[in-house]
């Protein structure tokens, strides 16, 4: 049963919440190499530590939400009354449809195919854009199995391009802890040259770069990133543990949400009571 | 600043500004406060026992802002009972359980003139004990509009063999409530049984009550928030003060009463004082024992 | 072109400091879309609404607030999140150097590359040192009222600096719950066949060869359409799972495929 709430999730912990995507699956479809073929849905696999705010509205601390409205009218649009339009001059739109953006691609939208196989470490770290894991569906857990398995043994990462709403993403499927990663990767076009920024030619004397080295020898470690925290993110999390303390929270009123109809037979016995009850007062 | 230290079953407590007016336009002080729950224990522990409490605290009286303490202060003395309690994101809270005189007078002495328990106890918190109808009156309503409503419930639960019990919030509603005590309910079956109810009310009742949460459909009508039926909500305790203007509580009534005071069209009488409430309680017992002991079983679930 | 400097500041670790200018070295572009009314096409505007009143509230109306349980919330200032905000500070401290494939690739998150600010010369040094030891160096910096860490690499002959995503952002497997995945037994065979399908499609990566294929043809559909020319639309097709008791069998004939 959903909460009585406005039409949201709530922030389950109180340091951070992830931002677009859904814990529930951003995609399924299928990963595929050569003849073999795994039903996989992606899911995230970072959460953006970024502490996550809400609007209210000062009047009575109602929690604001996000909807679409008609520059001329006063009315929410709702999602069925939007469509997806494409500029072409001024105020002049071409509609694209779901089904039409799908059917650009229509091999890619649906399946991750590993056209080959790589070295991950040849993969130069600016190519990295955002992780995702892939979980196996129905039917598929033997094969993603599989495919986890062999790669770790190989050490290769598959590369592939599938479609995903308005964007072709180019990524490298590769074996993490016994789960699949995938790794959307940017375009080699995407990478900015940096010819103008070159250094200038100056001689770097032996003795100059030998000292560089040695201190750098002195602060080699094992990278542990546990050891780093988000500064901001502690002291916007302290300033508000400290508000809590001085002062009660504001309370936003409740927010009627429509529910499933109730039991049959409990609206039945009830409305027969009541028909008792009316009689009798 | 004045400090005693009070012995209480062996337990040494120390009390802290006890001259302090927490109810300022009715000269009510801390150590009234104390007093009135030290009187009042017999009565209110029961319902208190094992359940985690929410503390609302009141350090600069009733006419500063309040706040809301679940987490029990660390520093309470060694001998206040905890829970803990497993919240939503997974991170327990230690929370405060009010079973002895003792507690309840450290709690006192933390100007928490509000003690707050959910419907369950700590260690089954999925399970409510009983189904509670919080009567509030919208703008242009009254308790008198929350009474007429509660006495048609009663009917209805006992067209369907329930007995219900009423309490006075301390505000301005009543607070309606079914005991079940059962270990197989859960909070759905409370909350769609309560949804059921408050729909049916408000169809057969469309003048006097709604079941809608918004403040524009609350208006002159009594709104029965059914939603209070989950693990996550709290409902202020019977027997306890209420950080209003005056020391009100929120105390149990007999039908008879409301029934009465619907006659005679009389709010005030639906308002129970700190000291009335005291010889109310010592002359007629706890009218609200059975809601926590009565076993029920709701229909159709 | 790398563009316009968007930060300055030093490099520190020891008693070296290499003044450095970040620019940005990702472009992406995108095909942009807009939400249009169904009805008369016209472009609709975001805005925030109140629960209750379903109109659009202003924002002078609007707070910012964390909502510390359930319907209750902490407001908070903007002058309040301007003290949270990390000093200001034109560093770029190095904590340590690490050996490089030693960051799992997961935290990588955007990189920029660093140009040398006024002399070269500490640059170059740092560069041939970073080079020759095979090493990068863990880092934090504060930009843009943000606090970052960040891994300094040498590529080529320059210094880039790739920001890491914090340890607790990103999610570990356990959550998967693959447990039962993990305990289906494969045969020698079936990894052995495996193995050698990746091996057969081995190559090395050249990332000039992917191209953004679907934005082109995205462009021709809504060429097609402005010229009010008919659109047909394909379904998209999924592919039949390999069942476990067929996986040999699709191994073997994939591995006749690419032989």
């Amino acid at each position: 049963m959903r909460k009585s709430r406005s039409d949201r999730t709530p922030s389950r912990s109180p340091s951070v919440r992830g931002d677009e995507i859904s814990p529930h699956g951003i995609w399924s479809g299928t990963i595929s190499f050569s003849l073999v073929a795994i039903p996989v849905q992606l899911v995230k696999a970072v959460e953006t530590g970024r502490v996550s705010f809400r609007m209210l509205h000062s009047e009575d601390y109602s929690p604001l939400a996000r909807k679409m409205f008609c520059p001329s009218g006063e009315k929410i649009v709702t999602p069925e009354e939007t469509i997806r339009g494409y500029e072409i001059e001024p105020d002049k739109y071409i509609e694209i449809t779901e089904e039409e953006l799908e059917s650009v691609s229509p091999e890619r939208s649906r399946t991750i195919e590993i056209v080959e196989f790589i070295d991950m470490k040849e993969v130069d770290s600016i190519y990295y854009d955002h992780p995702y894991y892939l979980v196996p569906l129905k039917g598929g857990e033997k094969s993603y199995r599989l495919l986890v398995e062999v790669m770790q043994r190989t050490n290769k990462a598959g590369l592939a391009k599938f479609v995903l709403g308005e964007r072709e993403y180019f990524v490298a499927v590769k074996s993490r802890d016994g789960a699949l990663a995938l790794f959307t990767l940017h375009y080699s076009k995407e990478i900015l040259p940096h010819e103008d920024i070159l250094p200038k030619e100056e001689k770097v004397e032996a003795e100059h770069k030998s000292r560089m080295k040695k201190s750098i020898k002195k602060m080699m470690a094992d990278f542990n990133p546990e050891k780093y925290a988000d500064e901001r993110r502690e002291k916007i999390m302290e300033l508000i543990k400290k508000k809590t303390k001085e002062k009660a929270p504001v309370e936003a009123p409740e927010v009627e949400v429509e529910e499933g109809e109730s039991p049959a037979d409990l609206v039945a016995a009830l409305e027969k009571s009541m028909r008792k009850v009316k009689k009798n007062r | 600043m004045s400090r005693k230290i009070v012995e209480i079953s062996g337990k040494r407590l120390a009390l802290s500004n006890l001259e302090k007016d927490l109810y300022p336009s009715y000269g009510f002080t801390k150590a009234h406060i104390l007093e009135y729950y030290r009187r009042i224990a017999q009565f209110i522990l029961p319902h208190l026992r094992d359940r985690a409490l929410t503390l609302k605290r009141y350090p600069e009286g009733v006419e500063k802002e309040p706040f809301f303490e679940k987490r029990c202060p660390s520093h309470r003395p060694p001998w206040v009972k905890t829970a803990e309690i497993r919240l939503d994101d997974g991170e327990p809270m230690t929370m405060c359980l009010v079973d002895d005189l003792e507690t309840l007078m450290w709690v006192a002495n933390l100007a928490s003139l509000e003690l707050h328990v959910p419907l369950a106890k700590a260690a089954s918190r999925e399970t409510p004990d009983s189904v509670v109808f919080d009567l509030d009156p919208g703008d242009g309503a009254n308790i008198i509009d929350c009474a007429r409503v509660a006495l048609i419930l009663r009917d209805l639960f006992s067209q369907l063999r329930l007995s219900s019990y009423v309490k006075t919030s301390g505000k301005k509603g009543l607070h309606l409530y079914v005991p079940l005590n059962r270990k197989e309910t859960t909070f759905e079956d409370t909350k769609t049984f309560a949804k059921a109810v408050a729909e049916i009310m408000q169809k057969n009742y469309p003048e006097l009550v709604t079941a809608r949460m918004a403040k524009k459909q609350r208006e002159t009508k009594v709104f029965i928030d059914w939603s209070q039926n989950d693990s996550a909500k709290t409902m202020i305790c019977v027997y306890s003060l209420r950080g209003g203007e005056k020391p009100v509580v929120s105390f149990p009534l007999a039908w008879e009463e409301l029934e009465e005071s619907v006659g005679q069209n009389d709010p005030e009488k639906l308002q129970v004082m700190y000291s009335e409430a005291v010889s109310k309680a010592e002359k007629n017992g706890d009218l609200f024992q059975d809601v926590i002991v009565k076993k029920q079983k709701l229909p159709h679930l | 072109m790398a563009g316009r400097a968007m930060w300055k500041g030093y490099i520190h670790f020891g008693d070296t400091s290499v003044p450095v200018k970040l620019h940005t070295a990702i472009k992406e572009e995108r095909i942009q879309f807009h939400l249009l009314h169904k009805r008369d096409h016209v472009r609709l505007r975001q805005q925030m609404v109140c629960a209750y009143e379903k109109k659009p509230t202003p924002t002078e109306a609007q707070v910012k607030a964390f909502e510390v349980e359930e319907g209750k919330y902490i407001i908070v200032d903007p002058e309040e999140l301007e003290q949270a905000a990390p000093e200001s500070s034109r560093t770029i401290e190095v904590h340590e150097f690490v050996e490089i494939d030693q960051i799992d690739p997961i935290f990588f998150d955007r990189a920029y590359y660093l140009e040398p600010d006024a002399s070269s010369r500490e640059y170059n040094a740092l560069v041939g040192a970073l080079k020759e030891m095979e090493v990068e160096a863990v880092c934090t910096w504060t930009m843009r009222k943000r606090s970052y860490l960040g891994a300094l690499q040498a590529s080529g002959k320059i210094l880039r600096l790739n920001t890491l995503r914090y340890a607790d952002e990103v999610i570990p497997v356990k959550v998967l719950e693959l447990q039962e995945v993990h305990k289906i037994p494969l045969s020698e065979k079936e990894l052995k066949i495996g193995c050698d399908l990746v091996n057969q499609l081995a190559a090395p990566f050249q990332p000039e060869k992917f191209e953004d294929e679907h934005q082109k043809e995205l462009r021709h559909l809504i060429e097609k359409k402005a010229r009010g020319e008919k659109v047909v639309v394909a379904r998209p097709k999924r592919l039949k799972p390999t069942t476990s008791d067929k996986l040999l069998e699709a191994l073997e004939a994939s591995l006749k495929k690419v032989a």
